[in-house]
């Protein structure tokens, strides 16, 4: 018996321990740096190297280009630009491959929707969400 | 004379205590089961398919999500592979990296196993102290990849990112605290009479049946086989640390659960030599052309999982795709021997049994 005495005494020292549960969806939860949330897509640093799209394992990334306004700059310039969430992994890749920084990992992670196709985002949206980006750059 | 019918009973797939997706068919006549049928398969996502039509670092996101518990050793065995075939060196740092954070997940893997597996014994607290350590070290691994589960943090040649600022010491903090907390867990519920009379002489098997169906880890350590790769065939920098292979000699469900404990208390042993080991500077990263293209040829390596033997076999044909990669995913070997154990049991034990093995849904059904 003496093994149950000693559970139950372990369990009631427990009793004067601080709380480890988090006060979640009322408080934010601390996240660190290097979390891999919803991307940031930053359009005016995009150079149209295709590369995020082909290195993607799940192939959730589709994007265009167009030709630069500016008849005297060469190259492209991003014209539209869909991720879709229903099939994104977040596995960073994407940000990992980037050159410019044109696509960056953010600390926000709510994706919950009330329709399948809310899940589909385009450029505009992943351009505003520009809150708790990550700092920290693998570049 | 009381006469007892035969009844069909489905165990899972959507049962709490099967893990996962497990669907167990049994036949039990009274409270005896006389039949069991294991089904597979309900998470099966065909990675080694996928895997012949990705490039080896677009696979590395995949193996995450086979052994979704500890998945820095199936990142490992993948990455490890790839540098054995394509003969990438690794810069020690990285290796030191890899080891810490191979180390920290078996824990954690063992921490999920200890907190379930007593919890389908009918005990709620070891649940929610187990969970809570977890939880340590989960931030730990999150602050170091940015990820909590599935981290996709090992890379060919090295790993994804340095360490961060202080993370070593925080990690070395952990180590005394852990201690404690398991002799903690041995007051709260591994010297309780209850448990080890629910554990002990169940589930039993002899050395040989555990050989003769290909089991690896625990489960082939609790019948006093010496098995562990990081001990017969080290790989990374094991051979570096000083470290007790978990054996005992029983083979029943008991001798498991004390070589998982033995196993963290080792596991944090070789984080506190590694951490003083730790070379100061160094890259993290080898020398690795953009685009990976592994050399003609095959290769078969093999680490230790929190779960036993996990091998990892590629052919290549000289492109950047695999022609063919297959993995040894020890719950799916380790699973072979419940059908066995379960017959002639009483039905109270089938979850004890099927608890003891330690599988992962995702690593039997690939």
């Amino acid at each position: 018996m003496s093994g149950i005495a000693k559970g139950f005494q372990y369990t009631l020292n427990q009793l004067t321990k601080e709380k480890v549960t988090y006060d979640y969806p009322r408080k934010p939860i601390p996240l660190p740096d290097r979390f891999r949330g919803i991307q940031k897509f930053h359009p005016e640093k995009c150079i149209v190297c295709n590369q995020c799209m082909s290195i993607c394992p799940t192939g959730c990334i589709n994007l265009t280009g167009k030709k630069h306004p500016d008849p005297t700059k060469r190259g492209k310039i991003i014209d539209t630009y869909d991720l879709n969430f229903e099939t994104c992994i977040l596995c960073d890749l994407c940000t990992e491959v980037c050159p410019t920084g044109a696509i960056t990992m953010t600390n926000n992670f709510e994706l919950a929707e009330y329709s399948r196709d809310g899940l589909l985002k385009n450029l505009q949206w992943l351009d505003e969400n520009d809150e708790n980006i990550r700092e920290e750059s693998i570049l | 004379m009381i006469r007892t019918e035969e009844m069909l009973l489905n165990v899972g797939p959507q049962h709490p205590s099967t893990h996962g997706v497990f669907r167990l068919v049994i036949k039990i006549d009274g409270e005896i089961i006389t039949e069991a049928k294991p089904v597979i398969g309900y998470l099966h996502r065909g990675t080694e398919k996928l895997a012949e039509n990705l490039q080896y670092t677009q696979i590395i996101p995949y193996t995450d999500r086979m052994d979704y518990v500890s998945a820095m050793t199936t990142n490992y065995v993948f990455c490890h592979a790839v540098e054995t075939l394509a003969g990438i060196e690794v810069p020690e740092r990285a290796e030191y990296i890899r080891v810490i954070s191979m180390e920290l997940s078996r824990i954690a893997s063992h921490l999920v196993w200890f907190g379930t597996f007593l919890l389908d014994l009918g005990a709620v607290s070891p649940f929610l102290f187990a969970f809570r350590e977890r939880e340590m070290i989960l931030n730990f691994l999150n602050e170091l990849t940015g990820a909590r589960l599935t981290f996709n943090y090992m890379r060919v040649g090295g790993v994804k990112w340095d360490v961060p600022e202080g993370w070593l010491e925080k990690v070395k903090d952990f180590i005394p605290y852990m201690r404690e907390q398991l002799s903690g867990y041995h007051n709260l519920a591994i010297g309780n009479e209850i448990v080890q009379s629910r554990l002990k002489g169940i589930g039993k098997y002899t050395p040989k049946e555990a050989i003769s169906y290909s089991l690896s880890g625990a489960n082939l350590r609790c019948t006093g086989i010496h098995s562990d790769v990081r001990k017969i065939k080290p790989y990374s920098i094991y051979e570096h640390f000083n470290f007790k292979e978990a054996i005992r000699n029983e083979g029943d469900c008991w001798s498991r659960l004390e070589c998982r404990i033995e196993e963290i208390s080792e596991s944090l042993n070789i984080i506190e030599q590694a951490i003083e080991q730790f070379p100061k500077t160094g890259e993290i990263l080898g020398k690795v052309p953009k685009i990976i293209k592994a050399p003609p040829g095959e290769t078969y390596v093999s680490i230790e999982s929190p779960r036993g033997e996990i091998s990892c076999y590629i052919a290549s044909d000289g492109k950047k795709e695999p022609y063919r990669v297959k993995f040894r995913r020890p719950s799916f070997h380790n699973l072979q021997i419940l059908p066995k154990l379960l017959i002639g049991q009483n039905i109270s034990n089938l979850i004890v049994i099927l608890g003891a093995i330690d599988i992962i849904l995702g690593e039997v059904d690939g």
